[in-house]
């Protein structure tokens, strides 16, 4: 094999590739969107905490009401002197957002009590407003019942689950739940990848086919030469685009908290002292932290898809090479998407479950173990047998398919006409 | 000299077989042509010869060496199915292809540049291939075909789909690169082509190589036995005429292959009877008629191309 020309062959695909529009708008418009996100995260946890509503309290008990001032001195408002009517009109003409009222038989348990909103309702606010309620009877009932004072911090303590994960250099925290998730969108990401470009080769090689310049190609360089410069141009191409999303996120990562915090204080420095101090903990700059993660897992994202990608792209290479026009390649992809997709759906289950033999098997298995094993990587720990194991399994299928797409590849760019059957392809192989 | 020596080659694909046994030598300086209809045979020998495809058995030597890469960089190879990348913009594509052809970036970037001018194609250096027109795309196909400089030209039905200008364009660009001392091999199922370009040709039918030579002693070799008729009037008489083969028939004229001793007198009076008889002249048979001879008027696998 010559490799200059592979060189050559791989930099024009390449080239041309990462030129047009499509490639530099998708390559920079994802880690745009990526902020965007964080932004809306940001906003919204933000500006959640911003509205405080005002909810009447009409308290016949005249016990309750201190307690829910206690709480929240901003949104209860003790309104028991003012006539119902005149209530219901301020609610209707926005001044509260809400009322209640509150008798001695919501203290005993016998009735519930109804809070009545006005436009302005949300899931959130209904919920609290619920919550301080039980929290004052609570107070109440256990004032009542005359209870010890260690009965009453019994109630009044809140514990925790604190999770720690256990590892070699010892314990660590750990965010089960944004692995998994990560894993997923890694495992996603290689499923798009080794799909979307295996597409854009085939593509590619039928480009050359109904361009009719294959021939003149191929009085210069060897078949074998031509595919795999184009298969390792469009690979090329992949890395960069995904190297240009990781670069980013990372970037992104490491700097959004400290930004978002930056952001915050200089909003805060705004807002009356008040304001300031209900909004703060709403939202929490270092929970952006937790979009850090480990960089090792990106090494095994790249080999994963590098390998992911080469199984699959002979395959699309050959395919193209054995049609004329891209609307008779549906029958031939059909045993690819099979597998590939398989990949896919599993990959929700090795998200919930990375420990599971289903995600063992999946992880293991040549075909889904680009997308699966990932997946399983990001959210528990994999030994290291089973991803050299499944490493070593994918190289010799890779291997294994290759040798045979690079046969039907060179009998199928030189031929026109008719698109073979499955039988003719295998005599193809046969013949090379 | 032998430049390119073809031995006892055989090509198969499946049950059938596309090339048998076939050999000739093309001589260093010369036009040789591959004639035959479609499906004769020559564009897999071509593929043979630049070692795109490889043969069964028998060998394929260029310059002596066995077809291989290497010998890729001695041909010039222009397929007939042609065509460029239309999004790639001429110049770069030019130097794609004839790096290909292991020709360093300098001296590629000179030859291009040299070609585009005699063309007078310099200005389309920067546009899309997709942006010119048939004829444009057909000279840069042309120059990419020959910017490495190769001794030896291979054109695979190079008249196919030409207008007559670009045609003519051509056939004197080859003429000219014979003169240069370049050694072309051109295949085409049109005979006429041949007769005027062709030194040496080499007959293919049904995957065999059934005449080959030198073109003038092939001619000579079949004696006058022709008749070119013109003539003015009723041309039915040709009709009645015995142990003759007509092939170029018209209104008003006729190459009338003379068979079996047939007097060519009788057949000068029997028309004369009939029509206004313009021209009467003897010749050596046309390439069209000796290729009907040699292969038999039943064996000619596809007739309507003749």
């Amino acid at each position: 094999m010559d490799f200059g020309k592979i060189f050559l062959v791989l930099k024009r695909e390449y080239l041309t590739r990462v030129r047009t529009k499509s490639f530099i708008l998708s390559t920079l418009l994802t880690p745009l969107a990526f902020i965007v996100f964080l932004a809306i995260i940001v906003i919204v946890t933000i500006s959640d905490g911003e509205v405080t509503k005002t909810v009447g309290v009409v308290d016949n008990t005249g016990v309750l009401y201190e307690r829910l001032e206690a709480i929240d001195d901003q949104r209860y408002q003790d309104i028991s002197d003012i006539e119902i009517d005149s209530i219901r009109s301020s609610v209707l003409a926005g001044n509260l957002d809400g009322y209640i009222i509150l008798n001695d038989e919501f203290i005993n348990l016998t009735e519930s009590p109804t809070l009545v909103y006005g436009g302005s309702g949300g899931l959130s606010f209904i919920e609290s407003v619920e919550d301080h309620l039980r929290e004052v009877v609570r107070e109440e009932q256990l004032a009542r019942s005359n209870v010890s004072d260690e009965v009453r911090e019994i109630f009044e303590s809140r514990p925790q689950l604190k999770s720690l994960k256990l590892t070699d250099e010892g314990e660590e925290e750990d965010n089960a739940i944004f692995g998994a998730a990560f894993g997923f969108i890694l495992g996603l990401l290689i499923f798009i990848g080794v799909f979307g470009y295996g597409a854009l080769l085939m593509r590619s090689v039928i480009e050359e086919k109904t361009n009719r310049i294959v021939e003149v190609i191929a009085s210069s360089v060897k078949p074998i030469e031509l595919m795999f410069g184009k298969l390792f141009g469009i690979l090329s191409v992949a890395l960069t685009q995904f190297g240009v999303w990781i670069l980013s996120y990372v970037g992104l990562s490491i700097l959004a908290a400290p930004v978002a915090g930056l952001i915050l204080e200089a909003q805060m420095k705004n807002l009356p002292p008040e304001a300031a101090e209900a909004a703060s903990p709403a939202f929490d700059p270092s929970s952006l932290e937790q979009f850090i993660v480990d960089p090792s897992i990106f090494i095994y994202f790249f080999l994963f898809f590098f390998v992911g990608f080469l199984i699959y792209s002979g395959i699309f290479a050959a395919i193209g090479s054995a049609v004329d026009s891209e609307q008779d390649t549906q029958q031939f992809m059909i045993p690819v998407m099979i597998p590939i997709f398989i990949g896919y759906f599993l990959n929700l289950r090795v998200m919930e479950n990375p420990d599971s033999t289903v995600a063992v098997v999946a992880s293991l298995f040549p075909l889904t173990a680009p997308i699966n094993m990932i997946s399983r990587i990001a959210a528990t720990e994999v030994p290291i047998w089973q991803i050299g194991l499944s490493l070593l399994l994918m190289i010799g299928t890779f291997a294994g398919l290759m040798w045979i797409a690079a046969k039907i590849y060179r009998v199928g760019i030189l031929m026109y006409g008719k698109k073979p059957s499955y039988k003719e392809l295998a005599k193809w192989i046969r013949q090379g | 000299m032998v430049i390119i020596n073809v031995e006892n080659v055989t090509k198969a694909f499946g049950k059938n077989k596309a090339v048998s046994d076939v050999s000739f030598k093309v001589e260093k300086g010369r036009i040789f042509g591959l004639l035959g209809p479609n499906g004769a045979g020559k564009t897999t020998t071509i593929r043979m010869i630049n070692n795109i495809l490889a043969p069964d058995s028998g060998s394929i030597t260029i310059n002596g060496q066995e077809a291989s890469p290497h010998t890729q960089k001695m041909i010039g190879y222009m397929p007939e199915e042609r065509g460029l990348y239309k999004k790639m913009k001429v110049g770069e594509q030019l130097l794609y292809l004839t790096q290909l052809k292991g020709v360093e970036t300098k001296v590629a970037k000179k030859s291009i540049d040299f070609w585009l001018d005699r063309f007078g194609a310099s200005d389309w250096k920067k546009k899309e291939v997709g942006e010119l027109s048939k004829g444009m795309s057909q000279k840069i196909q042309f120059i990419a075909t020959i910017a490495h400089d190769p001794d030896i030209y291979i054109f695979d039905e190079p008249f196919s789909g030409l207008d007559p200008i670009n045609s003519e364009t051509l056939k004197e660009v080859i003429i000219g690169l014979k003169n240069d001392g370049k050694t072309i091999l051109f295949s085409t199922h049109r005979m006429e082509q041949v007769e005027q370009m062709c030194d040496d040709i080499c007959l293919f039918n049904n995957g065999k190589a059934v005449l080959q030579g030198n073109l003038r002693s092939l001619k000579s070799s079949f004696g006058e036995n022709t008749i070119n008729l013109e003539f003015e009037g009723d041309g039915a008489f040709l009709d009645v005429l015995k142990d003759v083969r007509i092939n170029n028939r018209s209104t008003n004229f006729a190459e009338i292959r003379v068979l079996n001793g047939q007097s060519m007198q009788d057949i000068l009076k029997l028309a004369m009877k009939h029509a206004e008889i313009h021209k009467f002249e003897r010749v050596e048979p046309s390439l069209n008629e000796i290729f009907i001879s040699t292969v038999g008027e039943d064996n000619i696998k596809n007739e309507e191309v003749l």
